[in-house]
């Protein structure tokens, strides 16, 4: 039987949530920004490499908010994974990042939730460690939608969080 | 008749589907998404796939806002999407109202929202960036020109010395070659740091009665051998109608025409160079006077008439024209700090002129301070005097030592570490302590306060000058106020630090 989960991005707005999905739908990118309002939904299917599980992934592109209790408690319904993303050339994207991420494993405790530092094409490896206390230290995978860096890991990777937690 | 307007007219958006709890749809109408009877939810959209849950719950209304879906016709359409559960086996109704219309005006509105909001964080964060770089580098240079003084002023030092030895013409010879160099190095490094002074905003005018006509002179003797030596003629207008004596900063003035002059002659092969000064009128015991260089040099692009004022800027890359081309920068905001600006007017191939107005006190009760003779004097009596130096470098140290042995009537002390500072004065009778400031692990001025503080009043009250390359507005404020009495800025030269110390020694 086909598994279909549903795995929500959310982040401030701007900082490469809908480019991260189209690199990794489509596998392209543009530099122009749109503007998500609301939500857009796409599907994908996966299969992961270690388990060879076939999922099919319900991914929500949500309209970005520079203040997580905004967000519309009905897009989070039914939730399987979260992928919280900020933009490393923006400070104000990460500023609130760790009360951000508290809200979040408050309200939903057991849902496995990946941290994305994005746009690392237009910072330097030293920025990064830098930033080691900064963001550095809650970070996952630091990507880059633009040229595909760790993008598909970052999917497989919680994909594989969430069918362990479904296992449970 | 209104039904029949209704009819006719209003053109129903929304779809309304009833549906079992597994989303199997059992009744629907066609307003949107047609023929799906007999479909399940989830083949109309993906949307739908992750609302299953929300059907099991009984009693419940969800609203789902600004739903992106897409239409038979293929075309994204923005939907609010209400589901609607009830109690027992009343099936569940699924409401798909489109509101396309609305919400693409708010999409605008976000749009632009959006963008000038990460547009001004772009910007903040630039700038930044550019004030972290700027204070990085003007921290650097001070820094670094820093380091370069005491070994400058060894190497001039020990010229001077070398220079009373026997030597022969050859040598002569060679050691004006240091000589020249050296000092033009030293020229160098204070341009550069007169430069992150400007741009870190701290250097201010010293305002004071000099003569200018002497000034005037003065500069015009040193230029006209420069002029000489590389075959050009200067000529000078100073008009009978110049003030004597005035108040302003003689020497930044000094500069600020120096580096006109300099310039002028770098950038001159043939010709002359002329000189000309003139008072414009006097107001309110203000008197303004006229400043020009005129040369028949290679003259400026018009284009280029403004870059030749900022640093590191040289129009004419080729070796020929060597220097780092700080001086007409310098020269631009010294003149600016005076509320005037220069202007420039230029042909390429005939020449350029350099002409400014600056405003001087002209205060008919102040009278000239007599100047200080630069010879030196001989010692006034025969009694020696104690030297504390508190010095960690080895190349100032060896400088000091070697003009004050030569004196004859000095004794040096040196101290290289600033524990040992206050016990040395503890047990001798020292009449002047020379204190470099940045010791390692302590600072001259703080050093200062300990004396000061000390108990007993012949060990409090020596005079203590510092010996500092920082010597920023900031700076001095600091060194007076841990009690430092004068300060010899680095490099120095024997006239410099004889006279500073003989001051303090009565
Ligand atoms: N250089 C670079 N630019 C990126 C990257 N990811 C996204 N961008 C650019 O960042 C801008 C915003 O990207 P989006 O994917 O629309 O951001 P979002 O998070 O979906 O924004 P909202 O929908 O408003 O919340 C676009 O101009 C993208 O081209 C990246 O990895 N590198
Ligand atoms: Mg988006």
């Amino acid at each position: 039987m086909k598994i279909s989960k549903k795995i929500v991005l959310i982040g401030h707005f701007g900082v490469g949530k809908s480019s991260l999905i189209r690199r990794f739908v489509e596998n392209t990118f543009t530099e122009d920004y749109k503007v998500t309002i609301g939500v857009h939904i796409l599907k994908k299917e996966v299969t992961l490499p270690k388990s060879n599980d076939d999922i099919t992934l319900v991914i929500w592109d949500l309209e970005g908010n520079d203040d997580i209790t905004n967000t519309r408690p009905s897009y989070l319904i039914g939730t399987n994974g979260f992928l919280y993303v900020f933009d490393m050339t923006r400070p104000a994207t990460y500023q609130s990042l760790e009360n951000d991420l508290d809200y979040i494993k408050d309200r939903y405790p057991n849902i496995p939730l990946k941290i994305i530092g994005n746009k690392k094409d237009l910072v330097t490896n030293d920025f990064i460690k830098q930033n080691k206390d900064v963001f550095g230290r809650f970070v996952d995978f630091y990507t880059s939608a633009k040229s595909g860096t760790n993008v598909d890991d970052v999917f497989t990777n919680l994909a594989e969080a969430v069918i362990k937690e479904a296992k449970k | 008749m209104l039904e029949q307007y209704k009819k006719e007219y209003s053109q129903s958006v929304n779809q309304y589907i009833v549906v079992d709890l597994d989303g199997n749809i059992l009744e629907s109408d066609n307003v949107i998404f047609p023929d799906v009877v007999g479909k399940n939810l989830s083949d109309i959209h993906p949307f739908f796939e992750s609302v299953h849950s929300a059907l099991l719950e009984p009693n419940k209304r969800h609203i789902f806002s600004c739903i992106h879906l897409t239409n038979p016709e293929n075309q994204t359409i923005i939907t609010d999407i209400i589901v609607k559960t009830f109690d027992g086996k009343q099936p569940p109704l699924v409401a798909i109202l489109d509101l396309t219309t609305h919400y693409d005006n708010y999409q605008t509105t976000a749009q632009v929202r959006n963008e000038s909001v990460i547009n001004s964080q772009i910007l903040e964060l630039k700038n930044e960036y550019l004030q972290e770089k700027e204070a990085f580098k003007n921290a650097f240079i001070a820094n670094f020109s820093h380091e370069l003084r005491d070994p400058l002023t060894g190497i001039l030092t020990f010229s001077d010395i070398l220079k009373k030895t026997h030597l022969n013409d050859e040598q002569l010879n060679y050691l004006r070659v240091i000589d020249s160099s050296s000092t033009y190095l030293k020229q160098l490094i204070e341009d550069i740091l007169d430069i992150s002074k400007i741009e870190a905003g701290k250097l201010d005018l010293v305002i004071s009665p000099f003569n200018i006509k002497q000034l005037l002179e003065d500069i015009q003797s040193v230029f006209a051998i420069k002029a000489q030596q590389k075959g050009l003629e200067l000529i000078t207008n100073f008009n009978d109608n110049l003030p004597e004596i005035v108040g302003g900063d003689a020497l930044r003035l000094r500069q600020v025409l120096s580096n006109l002059l300099e310039n002028a002659i770098k950038f001159t092969e043939e010709g002359t160079v002329t000189f000309n000064a003139s008072l414009n009128q006097i107001r309110a015991q203000k008197a303004s006077i006229h400043f020009q260089v005129k040369d028949t040099g290679i003259g400026i692009p018009e284009d280029k008439l403004e870059d030749i004022f900022t640093s590191f800027t040289q129009l004419n890359n080729s070796q020929a024209y060597k220097g780092a081309g700080l001086g007409l920068a310098i020269a631009k905001h010294l003149v600016s700090l005076t509320h005037s600006r220069i202007s420039v007017d230029s042909t390429v191939g005939e020449g350029s002129t350099f002409s400014t107005n600056i405003n001087f006190i002209l205060d008919k009760n102040q009278v000239l301070k007599s100047k200080k003779k630069d010879v030196l004097t001989p010692p006034k009596s025969n009694r020696k005097f104690s030297i504390l130096l508190v010095e960690d470098s080895e190349i100032t140290q060896l400088s000091i030592l070697k003009i004050l042995a030569s004196r004859g009537n000095y004794f040096l002390d040196i101290v290289t570490k600033g524990e040992d500072v206050i016990p040395r004065i503890e047990n001798s009778e020292f009449d002047l302590i020379l204190m470099d400031i940045k010791l390692p692990n302590s600072y001259g001025d703080e050093i200062t306060k300990l004396i000061r503080k000390m108990p007993e009043r012949e060990h409090k009250k020596i005079p203590v000058i510092a010996l500092t390359a920082r010597v920023m507005k900031d700076d001095l404020k600091r060194y007076k106020k841990a009690g430092i009495n004068d300060v010899i800025q680095k490099p120095f030269d024997e006239n410099t630090l004889v006279s500073k110390i003989e001051e303090y020694l009565k």
